[in-house]
C-alpha cells in the first residue's frame, strides 16, 4: 500500500458516531465528579478502591508477621517493632477494611437498585461518610506507621493508657472518626430500608443480602457509639489524667474490656451477616432454585444482631469475670449459634438437587461453608468456660477468628465481588483463572490457619514471637500457607483489572438471576430504574423448588 | 398575624412529600439512639465505680452543687417548652413567633451553660479537680473518689459539648427561618432540629439525677 491509499481510505470512512453509553460510570467522566459525586454506586466504587488500598497495607503488615515466625527466636524483628506491626495489621483490618468490606461497597452499591430506589435516603450524607472514613483512615494508618503503636487492636488499659509508648492517643482518635462513617453508613442504610423500598416490595420480598445488611446496620448504629465513649475515655485518661479505669485509684481496667467488647463482639457480626447475606444469593443463583426457608434465613438475621449483644462476657472468661456471669455468657454465646446454623442448614437445603453451576461465584460459595463451620464450631469450644481456659489467649483463638474473619468475611466479599462485577463494570472476567483463584483461596487459607489451632492447643501464645523450637515445624507451615494466600489475592486483582478494558461485555444478567438489579442494564444508568417499579414476584422465583421429601 | 403556606421541597430520591418527611424523621431518631448508647456507656460506668466505692462516691456527690443542677434542669424543661412552641407555630405557619421561640430556646441552653461554668469555677474554688495536677485535691485521702470526680467532668463536658452544638444549631436555624419562603420549602427542618434539642434535655434529665440524686 502507498501512502495515497490511506488518504483514500481514510476519505471513504464516515465519520465515526460516538456512542458514549449513559451508564453511572459514563455520565460524567471527570475525575472531579467523583470526588463530588452522591451516587450510590459511584460511591460504592470510592469504598472499593480505597479498602482495597488498606487491604493490601493489612496484608503485608501480616506477611512481616508471618515471616518473623519463621525462625523461633524472633531475631527478624525487635520486639518492639514486632508489636507494632501486629497492632496495625489488626487495626487497618479491623476498622479499615472488614468493617466497611461488604456493606459499604457491595452494599452501597446494590442496596438501592435491590429495593427498587433511586438512591439511598441520605446521599449526601451517604458522600461524608467516605470523606470521615478516608480522612480518619489515612490519619490512623500515618499515625501507626510513622509513630507506631502497639497496643493490639485491643487497646487495653492500663496497657494503653500508662504503659505504652507508641502514639496512641493518635490512633485512637483515628478509630474514634472511623466509628462516625460506621455510624452514618448503618444510619442511611436502616432508614433507606424502611422508607425507601418500591411499591410491593415488602419487607418479605427483600432479598436476603438486604436483610444481612439491614440487621448488620442496627448493629452498627447501636454499638459503634459504645466503642466512641470507651475510646474517649481512654483518651481523657491518657491525655488529660481524668482517671475512670486507673487501678492506682481503685478504678477497674476490666470495666474497659466491657465497653470494648460490647462494640468488639458484635462488630464480628458486621462483619460477618453481610457476608451471609451474600451467600443466599450465591447459592440461589447457582442452584438455579428457590431459597430454602426464606423467613428463618431472614429472621435468624435479626435474631444473630438481637443476640449478638448479649455475649461479649465470653472474651473475660478469665480476666477476672465471676463464675456466674461467665456461665451467663457461655449460654449466651452457644445459643447465638443456633440462628448461624440455621442459615448453614438453609443453604445446603437450597443446593440439594439444584442444578448447580460451579462458576466463580459459587466455588468461593462453597468454600465458604466449609471455611464459616470450623471457625463456628471452633467458636463454641472457645465458648466453654472450660476449654476457654486451656487454649485462652492462645494461637486457637487467634485461627477462630481468622476462619470468621476471612473464611467468612473475605470469601463473602470475593465471591459477591464476582457475583456482581459484570453489573458493576458491565464486563465478564476469565471464569478459568476466577475458578483457579477460588480453590487456591480455599487451600492457602486452610494451610495457613489449621496449623494455628494445633499450636494454639499446644500451648503457643499469641503476641508473642519468640517461640519454642518445636513449634518451629507447624509456623513455617502456616507461614507457606501465607504464600499461597497472597497469590489468591493477587490473582483476582490482576485479572479483574485487567477485565475492565478487555473482559466480555455482559448483559444485564449473565448467570440468569433474579432480583431487581439484575433487571437493569449492566453498568446501570445514573438513577437506577427509568420508572420506580412495581414489584409483583417473590423472591428468588427461580424454576427450581424445594424437591418433595 | 400573618400566616404562610407550609410545605417541603422535594428531593430527587423521594416520591411523595410524606415520604421524604418520614424519612428525615427515622433519620433523626436514628442518630439520637445511638447518641442514647453513646451516654449509657458513661451512665454504666458511674454505676459500676458506684458499686465499687460507695462512700467515695458519696463524698464527691455531696460536693456537687445540688441546687445549679436542679435550677439548671429546670431551664432545660423550660427550654423544651419553647422548642414546643415554636414546632407547633412551623407546622401552623406562624413564621415570626417560631423564630422568636428559637430564639428564647437558644437563650435558654446559653442560660444552662452560664450556669454549668459558675459551677465548674466552684468546683475549682472548692479544690474539687484532681486532674488539675498542680493544684492541691479536696478528697486526697479518698483515692477513689477521683474516679467519680472525673467521670462528674466528663459526663457533664460532654453533654456540654452537644448543647453547644445544639445552641449553634438553633440559632443558624432561626437565621435561616427567619427568611421569606422558608416554611414553603423546609418546614420539616424544624421539627428535626426539635427533636435534636429535646434530646439533649432528655439526656440531662438522666444526667441529673444519675449523678446529683443517686449518691447524696
Ligand atoms: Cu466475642
Amino acid at each position: 500500500m502507498t501512502p495515497s491509499d490511506y488518504v483514500l481510505r481514510d476519505l471513504e470512512v464516515p465519520p465515526p458516531v460516538i456512542d458514549v453509553p449513559d451508564d453511572y460510570l459514563h455520565a460524567d467522566q471527570s475525575l472531579w465528579s467523583w470526588f463530588v459525586t452522591t451516587d450510590h454506586k459511584r460511591i460504592g466504587i470510592l469504598y472499593l478502591v480505597s479498602i482495597t488500598g488498606f487491604f493490601i497495607l493489612g496484608s503485608i503488615a501480616a506477611g512481616l508477621v508471618r515471616l518473623s515466625l519463621v525462625v523461633p527466636d524472633g531475631e527478624i524483628f525487635t520486639n518492639d517493632v514486632y508489636n507494632r506491626l501486629f497492632t496495625l495489621h489488626g487495626v487497618i483490618m479491623v476498622w479499615f477494611f472488614l468493617v466497611p468490606s461488604i456493606p459499604n461497597t457491595l452494599g452501597n452499591f446494590l442496596l438501592p437498585l435491590m429495593i427498587g430506589a433511586k438512591d439511598l435516603a441520605f446521599p449526601r450524607l451517604n458522600l461524608l461518610s467516605w470523606y470521615i472514613f478516608m480522612g480518619a483512615s489515612l490519619f490512623t494508618v500515618f499515625v501507626m506507621v510513622w509513630g507506631g503503636v502497639d497496643t493490639g487492636w485491643t487497646f487495653y488499659t492500663p496497657l494503653s493508657t500508662q504503659y505504652s509508648n507508641g502514639w496512641v492517643l493518635a490512633a485512637v482518635f483515628g478509630v474514634i472518626m472511623v466509628g462516625f462513617s460506621s455510624i452514618l453508613t448503618g444510619l442511611n442504610f436502616v432508614v433507606t430500608t424502611h422508607k425507601l423500598r418500591a411499591p410491593g416490595m415488602t419487607w418479605f420480598r427483600l432479598p436476603l443480602f438486604v436483610w444481612g445488611n439491614y440487621a448488620t446496620s442496627l448493629i452498627l448504629v447501636l454499638a459503634t457509639p459504645v466503642l466512641t465513649i470507651a475510646m474517649i475515655l481512654l483518651f481523657v485518661e491518657r491525655a488529660f489524667g481524668l482517671a475512670i479505669f486507673d487501678p492506682d485509684h481503685g478504678g477497674d481496667p476490666v470495666l474497659f474490656q466491657h465497653l470494648f467488647w460490647f462494640y468488639s463482639h458484635p462488630v464480628v457480626y458486621v462483619m460477618v451477616l453481610p457476608g451471609m447475606g451474600v451467600m443466599s444469593e450465591l447459592v440461589t443463583a447457582f442452584a438455579y432454585k428457590k431459597i430454602f426457608g426464606y423467613k428463618f434465613i431472614a429472621f435468624s438475621s435479626l435474631g444473630i444482631a438481637a443476640i449478638g449483644f448479649f455475649v461479649w462476657g465470653h472474651h473475660m472468661f478469665y480476666n477476672g469475670e465471676s463464675p456466674y456471669a461467665g456461665l451467663t455468657f457461655s449460654l449466651m454465646s452457644f445459643i447465638v449459634a443456633v440462628p448461624s446454623a440455621i442459615k448453614v442448614y438453609n443453604w445446603a437445603a437450597t443446593i440439594y438437587k439444584g442444578e448447580i453451576r460451579l462458576d466463580t461465584p459459587m466455588l468461593y460459595a462453597m468454600g465458604w461453608i466449609g471455611l464459616f463451620v470450623i471457625g463456628g464450631v471452633t467458636g463454641l469450644m472457645l465458648a466453654s468456660t472450660a476449654l476457654d481456659g486451656h487454649v485462652h489467649d492462645t494461637y486457637f483463638v487467634v485461627a477462630h477468628f481468622h476462619y470468621i474473619m476471612v473464611g467468612a468475611t473475605v470469601v463473602a466479599f470475593l465471591g459477591g465481588i464476582h457475583f456482581w462485577w459484570p453489573k458493576i463494570t458491565g464486563r465478564m472476567y476469565s471464569e478459568p483463572w476466577g475458578r483457579v483463584s477460588a480453590l487456591l483461596m480455599f487451600i492457602g487459607f486452610n494451610m495457613t490457619f489449621l496449623p494455628q489451632y494445633v499450636l494454639g492447643y499446644l500451648g503457643m501464645p499469641r503476641r508473642y514471637h519468640v517461640y519454642p523450637p518445636a513449634f518451629q515445624p507447624l509456623n513455617v507451615l502456616s507461614s507457606a500457607g501465607a504464600v499461597v494466600l497472597a497469590a489468591a489475592y493477587i490473582f483476582p486483582m490482576v485479572y479483574l483489572i485487567y477485565s475492565l478494558w478487555y473482559g466480555e461485555r455482559a448483559g444485564p444478567n449473565p448467570w440468569e438471576a433474579k432480583g431487581l438489579e439484575w433487571t437493569v442494564p449492566s453498568p446501570p444508568p445514573k438513577h437506577n430504574f427509568e420508572t420506580i417499579p412495581t414489584v409483583d414476584f417473590e423472591p428468588y422465583d427461580y424454576p427450581n423448588v424445594i424437591p418433595e421429601a | 398575624m400573618s400566616t404562610t403556606t407550609v410545605g417541603i421541597k422535594l428531593e430527587e430520591q423521594f416520591e411523595s412529600e410524606q415520604q421524604q418527611r418520614e424519612t428525615a424523621k427515622l433519620g433523626m431518631w436514628t442518630f439520637l439512639a445511638t447518641e442514647l448508647l453513646l451516654f449509657s456507656g458513661m451512665f454504666i460506668s458511674a454505676l459500676v465505680i458506684r458499686t465499687l466505692h460507695p462512700d467515695s462516691v458519696t463524698a464527691v456527690a455531696l460536693h456537687l452543687k445540688f441546687w445549679i443542677g436542679a435550677t439548671n434542669t429546670a431551664v432545660l424543661i423550660l427550654s423544651s417548652f419553647c422548642m414546643s412552641v415554636a414546632i407547633e407555630s412551623s407546622r401552623l405557619g406562624l413564621q415570626r413567633i417560631m423564630v422568636r421561640a428559637m430564639l428564647l430556646t437558644a437563650a435558654l441552653g446559653v442560660l444552662f451553660m452560664c450556669l454549668k461554668g459558675y459551677e465548674y469555677y466552684r468546683d475549682y474554688v472548692e479544690h474539687m479537680t484532681p486532674f488539675l495536677h498542680w493544684r492541691r485535691y479536696e478528697l486526697v485521702g479518698d483515692p477513689a473518689s477521683r474516679l467519680f470526680t472525673d467521670l462528674y467532668f466528663i459526663i457533664t463536658g460532654l453533654h456540654a459539648i452537644h448543647l453547644t452544638i445544639g445552641i449553634g444549631l438553633m440559632l443558624v436555624m432561626s437565621w435561616l427561618a427567619s427568611r421569606a419562603g422558608f416554611l414553603q420549602k423546609h418546614q420539616n427542618r424544624i421539627e428535626i432540629v426539635g427533636l435534636y434539642w429535646h434530646f439533649i434535655d432528655l439526656i440531662w434529665m438522666i444526667v441529673f439525677p444519675t449523678l446529683y440524686l443517686l449518691n447524696r
